[in-house]
């Protein structure tokens, strides 16, 4: 891939309400990259994420996927090439049967007979789910982290080439939330990775982006914002816990 | 008739066993299933000699799709309650000759004859059509509907109420016991207020969730109508089975074209 698959130019979006979501913010998400978007609550991070996949479009600036600008007739390529995958699953899983809700998103794109089977198998055995068990559940009868995974098959199985992720450890206990990591870290696509979990955002991404208040307010390696405490603290957020704990830093420890 | 049992989401779990009838594809078992409610419902009144005819068949089909008796029993009885307050009023018909009456209410041979034959018209098409929600689950029966060139986006409907019917559900016992944890049930009129203000409030929310699934759809290249899967071609039994459900209704129709 010779092209940078996201480019955002003085993007600014205000909601119908008044409220200014997303003001001036450029940036570039660089091939086979893994990078966390971070922020407190209402600083913009959906707002955005739903620009990558063209479910909004630039009001003011522009965004660029892949090729092509974000703009009504160039959505369905964008779509195919930007995966995004929801924070509550029970929002994206809307298909009666796992198999179905798979197959949706590869139906759409006019994929049918062996391949259709082919991709949703695949897709389903790379997030660690066996076809045959699941295939014909009901997505009420799943535990939160199946669901988590079938929401990243039914993504995967489009064959994008960027996966948006908002909020995947959201609502997970502490295995699945392991699980959902070591499946992250073996995909090997560009990830973007809007989160509050900063021990996830620290494992996973070797970039953090964060916002304020809808305004992109540092852009540059994940352990450089994890270590200035100050800096997490005046936009509203605290180092991550595997930062915070004393007790686990060797100077602590009594002899 | 499905809706009635969504509360018991186990329709997802009709039994997958073998016999002729599963073997059948949905398709054709659920146009067996019509061809014999509308052979059953448009049967003109007092023609018990064709129910009969017809009830045969179906006391066949119970015997020969294996179904849990109980549970078809359960069912059906329950339904019925609902048909019986709505049929009750044909009781009072006008005409024939009076067989009971108290005041101004008055039981004609002809309420009687009408109150049966609609009463074994709606049993009959219950029974039936229970056999075929508890043979076939229900993806398979909206993929049926859809094969049957029922509109894509009824199905979709469908789907989707099948779908967050149990989501809803669970986000209403949720609030109720977020209310009762704050002893909010304890007195009787605020409690009417109360349930009010939580079906408002999950009205909205469905509402909020419905925009979220529709991002969601449209997020994966949904552009207004919703992709077809294959389906299984029909074979020669479903032919048969279809011309044998054709032949029983004839013949229960044509039992009474000599008389």
């Amino acid at each position: 891939m010779h092209h940078n698959p996201i480019d955002i130019y003085n993007l600014s979006y205000v909601y119908a309400d008044g409220t200014h979501a997303l003001k001036d913010v450029s940036l570039t998400i660089r091939p086979s990259e893994r990078v966390a978007l971070v922020g407190a609550n209402g600083s913009g991070k959906s707002t955005l994420l739903m620009h990558f996949n063209g479910l909004l479009t630039p009001q003011v600036g522009q965004v660029i996927v892949g090729t092509l600008v974000v703009e009504p007739q160039n959505l369905k390529a964008i779509r195919n090439f930007v995966g995004l995958v929801f924070q509550n699953p029970d929002d994206q899983l809307f298909m009666p049967t796992v198999w179905e809700d798979i197959t949706f998103g590869p139906l759409n794109q006019g994929v049918k007979g062996q391949e259709l089977i082919d991709r949703a198998t695949e897709a389903m055995q790379a997030v660690g789910l066996d076809p045959s068990a699941f295939g014909s559940r009901n997505a009420n009868a799943l535990s939160g982290g199946e669901k988590k995974r079938v929401a990243i098959a039914g993504v995967l199985a489009m064959h994008p080439q960027v996966l948006v992720l908002d909020e995947p450890s959201a609502q997970l206990d502490p295995r699945s939330r392991r699980q959902l990591i070591e499946l992250l870290a073996t995909l090997p696509l560009t990830q973007l990775i809007a989160t509050h979990d900063l021990d996830l955002a620290l494992e996973l991404c070797d970039r953090t982006i964060v916002l304020n208040r809808g305004r992109l307010v540092y852009d540059g390696s994940t352990e450089g914002i994890m270590c200035n405490p100050e800096l997490l603290a005046e936009h509203a957020l605290e180092p991550p816990l595997s930062y915070s704990r004393p007790y686990c830093q060797l100077e602590d420890v009594t002899a | 008739m499905i809706l009635l049992h969504l509360g018991a989401l186990h329709l997802a779990d009709a039994e997958e066993i073998s016999t002729p009838w599963h073997r059948l594809t949905p398709r054709s078992r659920v146009l067996c299933t019509v061809l014999l409610v509308f052979a059953i419902a448009l049967t003109p009144n007092g023609r018990w000699l064709t129910w009969a005819i017809y009830a045969g068949t179906i006391a066949a089909l119970i015997l020969i799709s294996r179904v849990n008796l109980h549970m078809l029993i359960r069912r059906v009885a329950v339904e019925c309650i609902f048909i019986g307050i709505v049929i009750v009023g044909t009781l009072f018909r006008e005409g024939g000759h009076v067989v009971w009456q108290w005041g101004w209410l008055r039981v004609t041979s002809e309420g009687l004859m009408i109150l049966g034959s609609v009463a074994t018209k709606a049993f009959l098409s219950l029974l039936v059509l229970n056999v075929l929600a508890l043979t076939t689950s229900v993806p398979a029966l909206l993929h049926a509907l859809i094969n049957l060139k029922m509109p894509p986006l009824l199905v979709a409907i469908l789907a989707s109420m099948y779908r967050y019917i149990s989501v809803l559900s669970d986000e209403f016992t949720s609030m109720q016991r977020a209310a009762r944890s704050r002893n909010l049930f304890s007195n009787r009129t605020r409690q009417r207020t109360i349930i009010g203000n939580m079906f408002g409030s999950l009205f909205i929310r469905t509402y909020d969730r419905g925009e979220r699934v529709h991002q969601a759809m449209l997020a994966r290249g949904y552009q207004g109508l919703p992709p077809l899967a294959e389906v299984p071609q029909p074979k020669q039994r479903d032919t048969v089975a279809i011309t044998f459900t054709c032949v029983v209704a004839l013949i229960g129709q044509a039992i009474y074209l000599g008389f």
